[in-house]
């Protein structure tokens, strides 16, 4: 028997003397293993729509990421005058990105790293300047841009090393709180990366430093796919 | 080669923290006390979180709810941590991980270089994690010949400026810019750095740059691991995490057995507890969810070592056993009066302040740590703030309970001043006669004693250990039984 597998008998077994010893203590329903916990914290946010929004741009705003709205029809329009102002050429897009948000006038990379598919090597992406995606959800409350890693959203990779992130964030998609996300998970992902606001550190004196090695320039661009509600 | 020096490998790098080899509390904290910039630097790092901690914790109106939910789900993950723990393996395993098991420190670090020699790694490149401190896993592998590169800020400062964390969360609270500096320039060879945190973070992202991508191995630790997907957590703000959980090869995470959660949306509860706090966030900067192997993302070889090293035993004590559900915010260090004015290396042990001085003696079986569950001034403030709702105060006097009761036993202790005062003590106050008459002789000794002002303030032998720092009543000179005779028999 290798170390590990008699480890792994010794620990569990060590385990099962305090686990049971707890059970016999507490036989009731609830201490059952998988037994759903009451949640009497705030599941469901309170805010009107157009608060909402409001608050998940505020929040973008305290963490230094640029934020602009825009229609769903303006949408590509308003990359490419994202891309304009970052002053950068190269970019690179996820292959499950719309066609039609890769404005013409910039070198774009695709990468299909997707399953079978075959993706820019580490030091390929790095040569690249900037980074456009789309992005599973928002959750305002915190100001958090949650990605799943889908094929509109690309590999992790992706996000991590270019310097600036252009990420689209649909309205429809941003919930209040964390636990309305969870809400939205139809099947827990296997990877996801959450991000509220640039990569920053402050563990030099506390001070907060934008950009250790994430992206140091996070833009979003807030796409109104729902009907204004007053 | 890097600018990196080869430098002396000492049997412990963290002696100090070594439980094992460092001092007691009261002889460890004074060295801190005659620090000023210590105590500056620690002061202020920890004004800082305090201040922003308590600002975003107000504006959450369901705090005590959430921390009340957090509590419930790690006893739940407790009490059936033997099933969650087979649940968490079994979905990691058919999600294309390995799950290996260690019972101590010396099988953790022996798996963990076993797996690095099967990958011929010379170099390895890691996230913070305080689980591999504790088990002293960099010294090991340094002299085992493998290349350990730190890549959180903090742990790039310790590592080139040879210290030690002195706090869980921002380890280097204790290092000042300019301190910062100095250790930059002597170790990256920059020499015009300047003392500006930024330029000296734009540093660390150039030197750590090329080690990223070159790297092909990487050591990290987990925040959770979820049962119900066999998915782990890593919550960070820099972005070095990241780097190390989605360039290199291959992974090996390890962890605690106490860090499983049993259900995903369990998450929802803890993410909005930790960052609030740990560094008095809404929410982290990045917090990165993996399971197994993903084809085409990040690494394609994945090894989690679960970490028992104490831990199962800690589990069957009653009283101990919420140690267990720590999620390693350090919310009890920031509001600790004790760690303010220490500081986190007086407490001898990778994991200081409050939680640590309940966690170090029972995961060094006690004869290590002895002072530990006497730092403290049993105030509270580390159960108020704990978003888990360990009751530390509750767990140091257990434990306090059991220095006293293994200590009394030694024949050492017999005629050791204290303990033979406790146990004559123990014979007076059990009769009542005894008691007066100790009372009088009280009363007649400490007269030499007792100053004009009606105060004792210097006491011999023990009881100098009180009036050192405090000055004690001088006994008056009647009992209110004595009174309460005299007055019967007045009215009478």
């Amino acid at each position: 028997m290798t170390t590990s597998a008699s480890a792994r008998q010794r620990i569990l077994k060590s385990i099962r003397v305090s686990t049971s010893a707890i059970a016999a203590v507490n036989p009731s329903e609830e201490s059952k293993a998988h037994a759903p916990l009451a949640e009497a914290y705030i599941r469901h946010g309170k805010l009107d729509r157009t608060t909402c929004l409001q608050l998940m741009i505020e929040r973008l705003r305290e963490y230094e990421a640029e934020v602009v709205e825009c229609s769903p029809e303006q949408l590509g329009a308003t990359i490419k005058d994202k891309l304009l102002a970052s002053g950068k050429r190269t970019f690179v897009v996820p292959a499950g990105l719309p066609g039609a948000w890769r404005a013409a006038g910039f070198d774009w990379m695709i990468d299909d790293g997707h399953g079978a598919g075959r993706g820019l090597a580490a030091n390929e992406i790095e040569k690249t300047e900037g980074v456009v995606t789309a992005s599973f959800c928002g959750v305002a409350d915190s100001g958090t841009i949650i990605l799943h890693h889908s094929a509109q959203e690309g590999r992790r990779v992706l996000t991590l090393l270019p310097d600036w992130h252009l990420c689209i964030l649909l309205a429809s998609h941003v919930v209040e709180t964390l636990p309305e996300y969870f809400d939205r998970c139809a099947q827990p992902p296997t990877l996801a990366t959450y991000i509220s606001g640039p990569s920053a550190t402050a563990d030099i004196e506390m001070t907060r430093i934008k950009g250790v090695h994430g992206p140091r320039f996070l833009h979003v661009i807030l796409a109104r796919d729902e009907p204004k509600v007053n | 080669m890097s600018a990196q020096q080869p430098r002396s490998l000492p049997e412990h790098e963290h002696a100090e923290l070594d439980p094992r080899l460092a001092p007691p509390f009261p002889q460890a904290a004074l060295r801190v006390l005659r620090n000023p910039q210590l105590r500056k630097n620690v002061a202020h790092a920890i004004d800082v979180i305090e201040t922003k901690r308590g600002k975003l914790v107000a504006e959450k109106t369901d705090w005590q709810a959430l921390r009340e939910a957090a509590s419930a789900i790690r006893n739940q993950a407790l009490e059936h941590l033997d099933s969650y723990l087979e649940e968490f393996e079994k979905n990691c395993t058919a999600a294309g991980g390995t799950v290996h098991w260690a019972a101590d420190a010396d099988e953790a670090r022996g798996l963990i270089l076993d797996l690095l020699r099967q990958e011929n790694a010379r170099e390895v490149i890691k996230i913070k994690t305080m689980t591999s401190v504790e088990i002293q896993l960099n010294p090991f592998l340094e002299r085992s010949g493998v290349e350990v590169y730190e890549t959180d800020l903090a742990e790039i400062i310790l590592q080139l400026g040879d210290e030690e964390p002195s706090h869980i969360v921002v380890p280097a609270l204790h290092i000042n810019r300019s301190q910062v500096r100095e250790i930059f320039a002597r170790r990256m060879g920059l020499e015009h750095l300047s003392d500006d945190p930024k330029e000296l973070t734009n540093a660390a992202r150039a030197y750590l740059r090329s080690k990223f991508l070159a790297i092909p191995t990487a050591i990290s630790g987990a925040n959770f691991l979820i049962a119900e997907t066999g998915g782990v957590v890593v919550v960070e703000s820099e972005g070095n995490g990241r780097m190390c959980l989605t360039l290199p090869q291959t992974m090996i995470t390890i962890v605690g057995i106490e860090k499983v959660l049993p259900r995903f949306q369990d998450l929802e509860v803890m993410l909005q507890l930790l960052a609030r706090s740990a560094t008095g966030e809404r929410m982290n900067p990045y917090t990165s969810l993996w399971t197994g192997v993903t084809p085409g993302d990040g690494p394609q070889r994945f090894h989690v070592v679960l970490l028992d090293n104490g831990r199962s035993s800690i589990l069957k004590k009653p009283v101990e056993r919420q140690t267990l559900k720590c999620i390693r915010c350090a919310a009890c260090m920031n509001a600790c009066p004790v760690y303010r004015q220490t500081g986190g290396h007086a407490y001898g042990s990778v994991y200081p302040g409050p939680i640590g001085a309940i966690l170090t003696p029972q995961l060094m079986k006690m004869e290590f740590a002895q002072s530990l569950p006497y730092a403290s001034s049993l105030c509270g403030a580390c159960y108020e703030v704990c978003p888990v709702k360990i009751n530390i105060p509750e767990v140091l006097l257990e434990l306090r309970s059991q220095v006293v009761d293994q200590e009394r036993k030694k024949t050492s202790r017999i005629f050791d001043p204290m303990y033979l005062g406790l146990r004559i003590a123990n014979l007076l106050f059990a009769q009542a006669w005894c008691f007066h008459l100790a009372q009088r002789m009280g009363r007649i000794g400490l007269r030499l004693f007792t100053r004009k002002d009606g105060w004792i303030h210097s006491l011999p032998s023990v009881g100098g250990k009180w009036t050192q720092t405090r000055d004690l009543r001088g006994f008056p000179q009647q009992t209110f039984h004595e009174w309460w005779a005299e007055r019967v028999k007045e009215t009478k």
